[in-house]
């Protein structure tokens, strides 16, 4: 019987043990690369953990997540390293998208989950860090020519400064092109808040973000496909 | 019936005029008394006096010292950012990681300023409001310390990774916190409040719980020398109550607001305080109607139970929040009517 790599990867996470996560995947780069691993170990993996992560089957926890996006970061370090060895250009190839946590929010850990996940799905990220005001996003959009732009809040008080990224973008004539995605715990206890706070979408775990900021990209494309 | 006399009533499982109250409100006495945030989480007398705001507007059963645990992450050396609304927040760690966090040396709970500066305002609101309205000392256990002093994400690595290393400043810090709090009880408070969310399984896995949480807990709570509440911190504390069953000293469970009460009651037996469970942060999306529907739902459900304390659970309640709402909570809280078991 074929060994279930995938599954026995959903039960290193599930556990929140990264040296065996990373054990297991050495043992499939014996035979394979760390490239094949990816689509055919960890994308599988992923999307099953997601799934449980967002119904909270079987109760996850923060730590199976956190776990969870480490992997996907170790293994695309081996990934790019491989490709580096190998003397190839290592390009991301989707975006280029920006993402931070908004003004006055000094949580990081979301944030830092969801840059693991966009980039282990190929999304070129530009990292602000904490604390980042409007202006400053919005020049960064403006300088990379993003079209997705990921603000992270963890409490409600400065979750409500997603309101003055709204009120940024729109001052610039950017509303349409540049898409809002919000994430946090807030927005997860009060999904309520994502629209009234002028997001475009959000994600029920940083897992599901890649598939959320695809959807974004197609969206500012409908509505604005010119390229600057 | 006075404050003091509600709450013991409810320690004791004995009737009373009505539930007794509690509310984070910490952050409130600023807008009450006028006071900016950055003045009144800096100095304990402009504290206070939010504080003694909030008993003349509101009058809650129970008053808070502030609910300010990155005070205790700048007492090992981290510095905290204040915004313009709300509670100041940590911005710079102190450490990177837990071994090195191992060799800081331990805040002076006598003279560290900003030790002091929260063991002041319990002195001075004990000391108005002695026999009449408790004073609750806010403290994290010390499994919650470390991610105010290398951040959530070192500390998760340790207790993943590292487990002695954890363990070790489990040892290191449990004294520390326990010191804390005796001194807060001495100064005057009536209860310690703290969380424990690094060992709830919402955030870890079972290994941590048990292998590091629980006995980092067990030597904490068991040294501190009066009741104790166990916060919810944020996380859901109902579907995990079975973890923390038992822990010494521990006189009530304040749970989160997506947490059922009834079954957190059936949980946890009829002995221990329960309190609950409106979420404090988004009262500001309420208007006075629907949160004294909101109140009186919860009052209802559990009319009856000698050991409830309605309280607004998770951090402060906005400063946006309109009083008007606040109030239309206490006086579902009045309306409610008597309690005997």
């Amino acid at each position: 019987m074929a060994r279930d790599w995938s599954g026995e990867l959903v039960n290193c996470i599930r556990s929140a043990d990264r040296v065996a996560a990373n054990l297991l995947l050495n043992d499939w780069a014996e035979t394979r690369t760390y490239e094949e691993a990816v689509a055919e170990v960890l994308t599988p993996a992923l999307e099953h953990f997601g799934n449980l992560w967002a119904s909270n089957v079987g109760e996850t926890s923060l730590a199976q997540g956190y776990v969870a996006a480490k992997v996907a970061e170790d293994l695309l370090d081996r990934v790019l390293a491989a490709q580096a060895a190998d003397g190839r250009t290592v390009e991301m190839e989707k975006g280029p998208v920006v993402v931070g946590n908004v003004e006055d929010d000094y949580h990081p850990l979301g944030r830092a989950m969801l840059v693991a996940f966009l980039r282990s799905a190929g999304w070129n990220v530009h990292d602000l860090g904490v604390d980042v005001p409007p202006a400053e996003f919005l020049d960064k959009v403006e300088e990379v020519g993003a079209r997705v732009l990921g603000a992270s809040a963890m409490m409600f008080s400065t979750a409500r400064n997603v309101i003055h990224l709204r009120e940024e973008i729109d001052r610039r004539g950017l509303r349409g092109r540049v898409q809002l995605a919000v994430g946090g715990a807030v927005f997860k206890l009060r999904p309520e808040l994502v629209e009234q706070f002028g997001g475009d979408g959000t994600a029920p775990t940083a897992l599901h973000a890649p598939a959320l900021f695809e959807r974004l990209w197609q969206r500012s494309l409908e509505l604005d496909p010119v390229t600057r | 019936m006075k404050s003091l006399e509600r709450v013991l009533a409810t320690v004791g499982g004995q009737p009373k005029d009505r539930p007794a109250f509690v509310m984070n409100l910490s952050l409130y006495g600023s807008k009450l008394a006028g006071i900016p945030p950055e003045v009144l989480y800096a100095d304990a007398s402009a504290y206070a006096q939010g504080q003694i705001a909030v008993r003349e507007v509101f009058g809650p059963d129970l008053l808070l010292s502030p609910f300010l645990v990155p005070a205790l992450g700048e007492a090992f050396g981290s510095v905290s950012a204040t915004g313009r609304s709300q509670v100041p927040n940590i911005r710079q760690f102190a450490t990177r990681g837990a071994r090195e966090a191992l060799a800081l040396p331990l805040p002076d709970v006598d003279s560290h300023p900003r030790i002091v500066y929260l063991r002041e305002t319990i002195r001075t609101l004990s000391a108005r409001y002695q026999g009449e309205v408790p004073v609750v000392g806010v403290l994290v256990s010390p499994v919650d310390l470390p991610p105010l002093v290398m951040g959530v994400e070192a500390w998760l690595e340790a207790l993943l990774s590292e487990p002695d290393t954890a363990r070790a400043l489990m040892e290191r810090w449990a004294p520390f916190c326990a010191d804390l709090a005796n001194a807060m009880l001495g100064d005057g408070a009536t209860l310690i409040a703290a969380t424990a969310n690094f060992a709830n399984p919402t955030l870890v896995p079972p290994r941590v719980t048990q292998g590091i949480g629980r006995p980092a807990l067990e030597a904490t709570f068991g040294a501190i020398r009066g009741p104790i509440i166990l916060h919810h911190g944020g996380a859901r504390l109902e579907p995990h109550l079975d973890a923390y069953l038992g822990l010494p000293n521990v006189a009530a469970y304040f749970v989160d607001a997506r947490d059922s009460l009834p079954q957190a009651r059936r949980r946890l037996g009829e002995g221990p305080i329960l309190i609950g469970n409106v979420h404090g942060p988004t009262l500001e999306n309420e208007t006075p109607e629907s949160a004294r529907s909101l109140a009186e739902a919860i009052l209802a459900e559990r009319a009856g139970d000698p050991r409830f304390i309605f309280g607004t659970s998770a951090a402060d309640i906005p400063l946006a929040t309109p009083p008007e709402v606040i109030t239309a909570l206490v006086d579902a809280v009045c309306a409610a009517g008597s309690v005997a078991p």
